[in-house]
């Protein structure tokens, strides 16, 4: 072996294993995210009962901000992690949830519901988005416990159905839901786009008549 | 082999590899950026209706002030890593989407929007911004997505190579230095404009001889 040969093996080593710890450093702190977006989902009550009690405007408002800031920006950081779902060459390489892509397609979706609607004094809204929310946890965790952290000590048919929630295990469908993800993101993207387009960035939602 | 060749190795792999690894993590980051840029830039609408629930005028600003920090330091970090799209030697070498040093300039435009009009006032300004921001976001996805990332997929081998920058060097060359020829403009008329309202608002009272003039404060009851 030349010393040029050792330099490029290292190199090698170095990008392909600094970028797989990337994505695995993602992947390790989705679930985290995800359960501290439900769980901030979940506490609304638990605010807004906190709210009533204070004594001054002030605290109050200031908690609420605090709340709906957390909250939202870890929606978006969810959005912004699950992007390596998109990448037909991470989802062939790495061990990630199946679905893991339409998760991101359902948080995505829940700031769209954000945008247009007013989940925070709508009840419909609000309901949407909480099933959304649902509907992305089901897509992220399911693959998530069931396959990628039990594809090592599942047998038999289990091991089969294990094998079958991991991307890397399933190339042909991990790639066919990338792109189906991919899609439904376009769409709901055009669909933010247009709205934005169409109010100019104005609060266009209506107030409701009593909180 | 020697130890002291070993030690070479080492050294080059770690520089070079140092190198190739910084640029790896800025072009990994940047997708994550442009999102970041568009759905706060996008969001807008939610933001202005969560603000105007905001019983007192001190948590409307700091909510204000926080949302419009971020979103414009998102916006110009995004484009300050773009860099990496204006280095010849990056573009030819390393893998990145053709379509990037386009993508840069109409986060650019974007920002030159900004800086000229007011986008948060002015609806229609606000459109223009969003319309350079959307584009770019597709002109870097795209290439991005099914270039870039999907060298897996055998019937994406064509347009994957394409789209490539160094699969594609020439045509990667042209887009950047056209792509280049655009910063460069319109970095011109930013700083010519920004000179301009210099002169405007400073050269009157230089030519006065009268140092800056500064407020009273305004008494308050006391």
């Amino acid at each position: 072996m030349t010393t040029n040969q050792l330099t490029q093996a290292i190199i090698s080593g170095i990008n392909a294993g600094g970028e797989q710890f990337l994505e695995g450093t993602l992947a390790a702190a989705l679930p985290i995210i995800w359960l501290a977006i439900l769980g901030l989902q979940l506490g609304r009550p638990y605010i807004l009962d906190m709210i009533d009690r204070f004594t001054l405007r002030l605290g109050a408002d200031l908690l609420w901000l605090i709340y709906v800031a957390l909250r939202d920006l870890l929606i978006v950081s969810g959005v912004v992690m699950s992007f390596m779902f998109f990448f037909p060459d991470v989802v062939t390489t790495d061990q990630l949830p199946l679905t893991g892509g339409l998760a991101a397609v359902c948080l995505f979706g829940v700031l769209l519901v954000k945008l247009v609607g007013d989940p925070d004094h709508n009840l419909r809204d609000f309901r949407i988005v909480s099933g959304l929310l649902g509907l992305g946890s089901i897509f992220y965790f399911v693959p998530y416990v069931l396959g990628v952290q039990a594809n090592a000590v599942t047998q038999g048919s289990w091991a089969a159905v294990s094998m079958f929630l991991v991307t890397n295990s399933n190339p042909s469908w991990a790639v066919g839901i990338g792109y189906v993800s991919i899609a439904l993101m376009a769409i709901l993207g055009a669909i933010a786009a247009g709205y934005t387009l169409v109010t100019g960035g104005r609060a266009e939602a209506q107030e409701p008549a009593s909180k | 082999m020697r130890p002291d060749q070993i030690a070479t190795a080492i050294t080059n792999a770690l520089v070079m590899g140092g190198a190739q690894w910084l640029v790896a993590t800025i072009v990994a980051f940047l997708p994550a950026l442009w999102t970041m840029t568009l759905i706060l830039h996008l969001g807008r609408p939610y933001v202005l209706r969560t603000l105007r629930r905001c019983g007192l005028r001190l948590g409307a600003d700091i909510w204000w002030m926080s949302y419009v920090i971020m979103r414009d330091a998102v916006l110009l970090l995004t484009f300050a890593f773009s860099w990496v799209f204006f280095a010849p030697n990056i573009v030819t070498n390393d893998a990145l989407p053709i379509t990037g040093p386009l993508a840069a300039l109409c986060l650019l435009l974007a920002l030159a929007v900004k800086l000229s009009r007011r986008v948060d006032d002015d609806v229609m300004a606000y459109r223009l911004a969003t319309v350079f921001l959307v584009l770019g976001a597709t002109l870097y996805y795209g290439a991005l997505v099914f270039a870039v990332e999907a060298t897996s997929q055998p019937y994406l081998a064509g347009f994957g190579a394409a789209f490539t920058s160094n699969t594609n060097p020439l045509v990667a060359q042209i887009i950047m230095y056209v792509s280049m020829v655009g910063v460069v403009l319109v970095a011109g008329w930013l700083f010519v404009r920004a000179s301009l309202s210099a002169n405007r608002t400073m050269a009157p009272r230089l030519k006065a001889g009268q140092p800056p003039v500064t407020k009273e404060p305004t008494p308050v009851a006391r």
